[in-house]
């Protein structure tokens, strides 16, 4: 007669209430749990975005063999980009122009004209050619840099530690002995690019007393095999020249940042787990101060299967709430916040992969947090436990 | 008694010195390739010359035949063709024992590399490199010797590409 009888859905939502402080401090311990675990995982996707949409399948970079895997090494002769415009088939060309990159790339320090510290910055000296071959940048507002001006990456303020009001259009930026007036801002689709400076390619070497350049950037024709300029950079061995596709340099990058990845999982998991024993902690003491309820529940005639289940539900239910408060905070505060590191600065990610996770976490908490305490209680012998206190 | 002891010595240091001097019977050496493919010779082409000696007599479109080692940058290779850099066996590489990961890019050598470097195409035709990976097409890795012949492509900088038609893999 009573093997399939559940306890009511109302039962345990009723429960909750009941006892409303003690589920309050549940429901906020395990909405800080999950927005942890939101961080961590915003921050490893926001990392990984960055690097993957740095690289155009359709771009090539040359640089200096030398220089093995850091640009900012490279140093490569000037006459590098006509000499490959001049000898390679398959480079896109419109109205004329070849779309080849002069490039020079170096990580200095900035000074803003309102602080008197300053911060480490990515520089690129680059012509007119630089938005053909760097398709993603669009310029947001003002206008392209003339003599002794430059243009703002998105990303800058974070990279540089300073507040975005610094780089309005018109400010004063101070590197390399030069002070430089901002005449521009620009985006680059969450590419690594938004963290940096651009300026006039000439300006540029003339403060550096530099002739040389740091890469060659080209854009390919569709269909156009890059294998051309690797052969070319191969037979040419006295110009000491490499060529690696923009999507293969940005996954070394990938790779060069693996430990930092690893680490970041297993912040997640040692996140999660130290909420799961938080969460069983306080379920046990919930579970504690139920037991003479409990008995009588299996006293009427309730299973054990059933009593677990309503407890179960109640985890379920407090570890819902707290995932979906926790994203909502995630989505509204994190999601999209500057983050600085190394090789400029990237924004935390609260996409569906982190959502999907956070709440996966969120959910595992509240339900393996309530069995092991449900199962103790039901263990009891149902006479000792009408008789607890 | 004494004089045939010294004698018979003699003799034997003697003839032992004959048979060594005799021309040698050694049979020509033969490919450490296991791949089968039409490029990949058994026999391996006469009077190599290393890499070094050949960037400073070639001529461009002259019939060549060049010695040398796999490597010369940590790629050597370039992926999806049959194209590669080979190094002449003076040139002297680190070794794994020694803690270097990628002997074959003689990052302590680099200024001789500069003049002892040589760049293969194999090549199917006149000038079309195979679209093939070398490793691939021809079981090879770095830093192994191969024999290349082909035809000498110079340019005004003095660098040296062979167009191959011809490889043996010596060690």
């Amino acid at each position: 007669m009573f093997t399939r009888r559940y306890l009511p859905w109302e039962y345990g939502v009723r429960n909750l209430l009941r006892r409303p402080t003690r589920t309050a401090l549940t429901l906020a311990a395990l909405t800080t749990v999950v927005l942890l675990v939101l961080i961590v995982v915003g921050f490893i996707r926001g990392l990984e975005k960055s690097l993957a949409v740095s690289g155009d399948p359709a771009v090539v970079l040359v640089y200096s063999i030398n220089a093995e895997v850091n640009i900012e090494n490279s140093s490569i002769a000037a006459r590098t980009p006509d000499l490959l415009a001049a000898s390679l088939d398959g480079i896109q060309k419109r109205f004329g122009i070849q779309h080849v990159s002069p490039e020079l790339y170096l990580g200095t320090r900035v000074q803003t004209a309102n602080e008197e510290q300053s911060g480490l910055g990515l520089v690129r000296g680059v012509t007119q050619l630089a938005p053909l071959v760097r398709r993603r940048v669009q310029l947001t507002e003002g206008n392209w840099p003339g003599p002794g001006e430059i243009l703002i990456g998105k990303l800058v303020a974070a990279k540089l530690g300073c507040a975005p009001e610094d780089l309005a259009i018109g400010q004063k930026l101070t590197f390399e002995k030069r002070t430089w007036t901002i005449s521009g801002r620009f985006s680059a689709g969450g590419s690594s690019f938004e963290s940096e400076i651009w300026c006039r390619l000439p300006d540029f070497q003339q403060v550096l007393k530099r002739q040389d350049l740091s890469l060659a950037a080209i854009l390919m024709q569709p269909g156009a095999d890059a294998v051309d300029i690797e052969i070319f950079c191969k037979e040419r061995t006295d110009l000491e020249l490499q060529a690696v596709s923009e999507t293969a340099y940005y996954a070394s990058l990938q790779k060069h940042y693996k430990p930092m990845r690893m680490l970041a999982w297993m912040v997640v998991f040692l996140v999660s787990g130290a909420g799961i024993f938080a969460g069983l902690n306080m379920m046990y003491g919930a579970v504690a101060g139920r037991i003479r309820e409990i008995a009588t529940l299996q006293a009427v005639g309730y299973r054990r299967r059933a009593i677990l289940i309503s407890l179960i539900q109640e985890g379920a239910l407090l570890a819902a709430a707290g995932s979906l408060i926790s994203g909502l905070l995630a989505l509204s505060i994190i999601n999209g916040a500057a983050v600085r590191f190394t090789m400029g600065a990237f924004e935390l990610r609260i996409d569906g992969t982190a959502l999907l996770i956070g709440c996966g976490v969120g959910l595992t908490l509240g339900i393996v947090g309530a069995i092991p305490p449900a199962i103790k209680a039901l263990r009891l012998p149902i006479a000792q436990s009408l008789k607890a206190i | 008694m004494k004089n045939w002891n010294y004698l018979t010595l003699a003799g034997v240091v003697l003839s032992t010195a004959a048979m060594g001097c005799a021309p040698s019977a050694t049979p020509p050496a033969t490919a450490q390739s296991i791949v089968d493919s039409a490029y990949v010779v058994k026999i391996e082409p006469a009077h190599a010359l290393p890499v070094g000696d050949a960037r400073e007599s070639a001529k461009d479109d002259e019939e060549i035949v060049l010695v040398g080692r796999i490597g010369g940058s940590m790629k050597p290779f370039v992926d999806g063709v049959a194209a590669f850099t080979i190094v002449d066996p003076k040139v002297p590489h680190c070794s794994k024992e020694e803690g270097c990961q990628t002997p074959w890019d003689y990052c302590c050598e680099q200024n001789q590399v500069k003049h002892n470097i040589a760049t293969i195409k194999v090549v199917n035709g006149e000038t079309k490199t195979v679209p093939e990976d070398a490793r691939k097409l021809l079981g090879v890795k770095e830093l192994n010797m191969v024999v290349v012949h082909g035809k000498a492509k110079r340019d005004a900088a003095g660098n040296l590409t062979v167009l191959a038609d011809q490889i043996f893999v010596k060690e």
